[in-house]
């Protein structure tokens, strides 16, 4: 590995990081699309700022963007407060306009410098090294670890330091300004916090991956955890996964870097989603099943309950009248069974004693409707075990 | 003894979009009443506890809390929003929700600590949720939640307890639950205040009450002004309570 690859790495690991942290509470808030406004309506931003500062490098360019960020968050709020349209529709008419000024501004102005739509909307982190900043003949690394750098330290020492007030307004707005943390304030901090970022990070990677890096591995995370402090974690991780992992697919394939860490985060969310243990979408429909086979069972078992003449429960009986597929009924009865909830004779079905405890109790509960008892009423009884 | 009010509103008008929700509100809440706001939908109950608080700025009027701004007195007042009005499937615990409500009096910054901690855990083991302490908040029923939140303003150690429909979605056991420790509140000498919907229960539950449809149509002690005449006057027909107890 070259100094060059490590550093396009170490770059786009720090970016990863640097956008997981808002990522993840702009999805709690669902707010995930206002990332996508932000990281569009900066343009015109970065546009005047290079016209003032007449240097793509000057830090007026990122202090015009992110400025132009909550200028558009400001907008939307706006917009949607009229109650005219929803939220999404403001979104979209706002950062299209934002956008569309800056590319206007460019086309008319700025056709000779290094601003064109392509690394905008694209970015190139393959050429970040090329970009290094000297101290007398010190060589000090790229520009961009640099930006990225210090906003991920501001960034970091923020959340630190206002963990409990971004997590309380988060999770009830109302309670927060009850409690004298105005929601307002942390709201546009927050806003301040994912321009700059989006501004810093826009450069290496674009505009487009900036959303993709903000929004998927807290989507991702969401999936796993339950904790917001692991969501944090996890988020992280899988960010950073994502950006070396798509660096040396974009090596192998000879393909752009941040299209290539894009598609490792769509690919990283998408196995989540599928896996996640608990709210993935098998372990989903696999518990739809068994609650399925659940109720079921117990309704087999309250029909046994509720019948003590001997044609009521016959098995043939209980496959017409009830009327189960063949696949069903094997499965319910051989769960009773396993259980011992049920004894066969000559085909005729008979509750145990542990069968009739466990419907009185489960007829109690339900009529009662406390499905914390069913639940744990389940495991006393060694449901699905073994 | 002259008694204290505990909350005294002037005036307060609030609107949205240039339609009043509450109108020319005067409202004077003595200090130890468990108090019933009652009147149906729309008459602004909530948004007349919002504007105590300061969530929602009123077009006029002034609130006072023990004689001074909401803002000066955020340490001796606790807040129960509505269940609705928060996202349960928050990646959080029972605990932390709780722990929120000591987060108003260590103020910016500062983070809560064993002291905090121990508080909330004797919070939730008066609510009864001690067992849940570490459960995931979207796996507790409509009625543990709702105890949740009833443990995150008793932490707080307030004076007034102001609650938005502290019975909606809960189950019997949690509503004898959670007014006997209302009961319980106003016996230590506290200030409570409730948005309730059942008017069979106010005669049970409370002892004061307060009828309200955008303008305030009366308040004062249940036995005495909870009648069939402020009823038809808050809801518009012509209403008989079941007085007969």
């Amino acid at each position: 590995m070259t100094s060059a690859q490590f550093e396009i790495q170490l770059i786009a690991s720090l970016v990863a990081i640097a956008c997981a942290i808002p990522g993840t509470f702009l999805v709690l808030r669902k707010m995930a699309m206002i990332s996508d406004a932000i990281s569009h309506s900066i343009l015109p931003g970065i546009v005047v700022g290079f016209f003032i500062s007449h240097n793509i490098n000057s830090p007026l360019l990122i202090v015009l963007a992110a400025l132009t960020g909550v200028i558009t968050v400001v907008l939307v709020e706006f917009i949607q407060k009229t109650g005219l349209v929803k939220e999404d529709t403001a979104i979209g008419l706002v950062f299209p306009a934002m956008f569309s000024i800056g590319v206007l501004l460019i086309a008319q102005n700025a056709n000779d410098v290094h601003l064109d739509i392509d690394a905008v909307l694209l970015g190139e982190i393959a050429f970040a090294p090329f970009d290094r900043i000297y101290w007398e003949d010190y060589d000090l690394g790229p520009k961009s670890l640099w930006v990225i750098g210090t906003i991920l330290l501001i960034t970091i020492a923020l959340l630190i330091t206002f963990f409990k007030e971004l997590k309380v307004s988060t999770f009830d707005a109302q309670l927060s300004a009850a409690l004298g943390f105005s929601p307002a304030i942390i709201h546009y901090g927050l806003m301040s916090v994912a321009s700059v970022t989006t501004v810093g990070a826009f450069d290496a990677v674009g505009a487009i991956l900036v959303v993709a890096l903000m929004i998927a591995p807290a989507a991702t995370a969401y999936l796993l955890t339950e904790d917001l402090k692991k969501m944090l974690g996890i988020s992280i991780v899988s960010g950073v996964f994502s950006a070396i992992v798509g660096y040396w697919v974009a090596n192998f394939l000879d393909a752009s870097i941040a299209g290539s860490i894009t598609t490792v985060l769509g690919v990283l969310f998408f196995i989540t989603y599928l896996f996640a243990p608990k709210k993935g979408i098998i372990a989903v429909l696999h518990r739809q099943r068994q609650q399925k086979v659940e109720v079921s069972l117990l309704t087999f078992l309250l029909h046994l309950h509720n019948h003590t003449e001997e044609n009521e429960r016959h098995l043939d009986h209980l496959q017409d009248e009830i009327n189960w597929q063949r696949g069903t009924s094997k499965r319910v009865v051989d769960l009773a069974l396993k259980n011992n909830m049920i004894t066969i004779n000559n085909q005729i079905v008979s509750l145990t004693d542990k069968g009739k405890l466990f419907t009185e109790e489960a007829i109690s509960y339900i009529i009662s409707n406390k499905k914390s008892e069913i639940e744990e009423m389940k495991s006393r009884f060694f449901l699905f075990r073994g | 003894m002259q008694e204290q009010n505990a909350i005294k509103v002037d005036d307060l008008t609030v609107a949205y979009n240039y339609k009043p929700v509450l109108w020319d509100i005067d409202l004077v809440i003595p200090e130890g009443v468990l108090m019933a706001i009652v009147g149906p939908n729309g008459a602004g109950k909530s948004t007349l506890i919002k504007s105590i608080l300061g969530i929602i700025k009123p077009l006029a009027g002034s609130v006072k809390v023990f004689g001074k701004p909401y803002q000066k007195q955020r340490d001796k007042v606790a807040y129960v929003p509505q269940k609705g009005s928060v996202d349960w499937d928050f990646p959080t615990t029972a605990l932390d929700v709780v722990m929120m409500g000591t987060y108003g009096s260590l103020g910016w910054i500062k983070r809560p600590g064993k002291k905090e901690k121990k508080a909330s855990l004797e919070a939730l083991e008066k609510v009864g949720m001690l067992p849940f302490q570490n459960r995931q908040i979207s796996q507790l029923s409509g009625g543990q939640q709702q105890r949740i939140f009833l443990a995150r303003a008793l932490v707080q150690n307030a004076s007034i307890y102001l609650m938005d429909e502290p019975f909606q979605g809960v189950d019997a056991t949690t509503e004898k639950a959670i007014i006997q420790i209302l009961k319980e509140l106003r016996k230590a000498g506290k200030t409570v205040i409730v948005v309730h919907h059942d008017l069979q229960t106010v005669p049970e539950y409370f002892d004061w009450v307060t009828f309200l449809n955008v303008k305030k149509i009366a308040t004062g002690p249940v036995k005495d002004i909870f009648n069939d005449d402020n009823l038809t006057k808050t809801y518009g027909i012509n209403y008989k309570v079941s007085m007969q107890k």
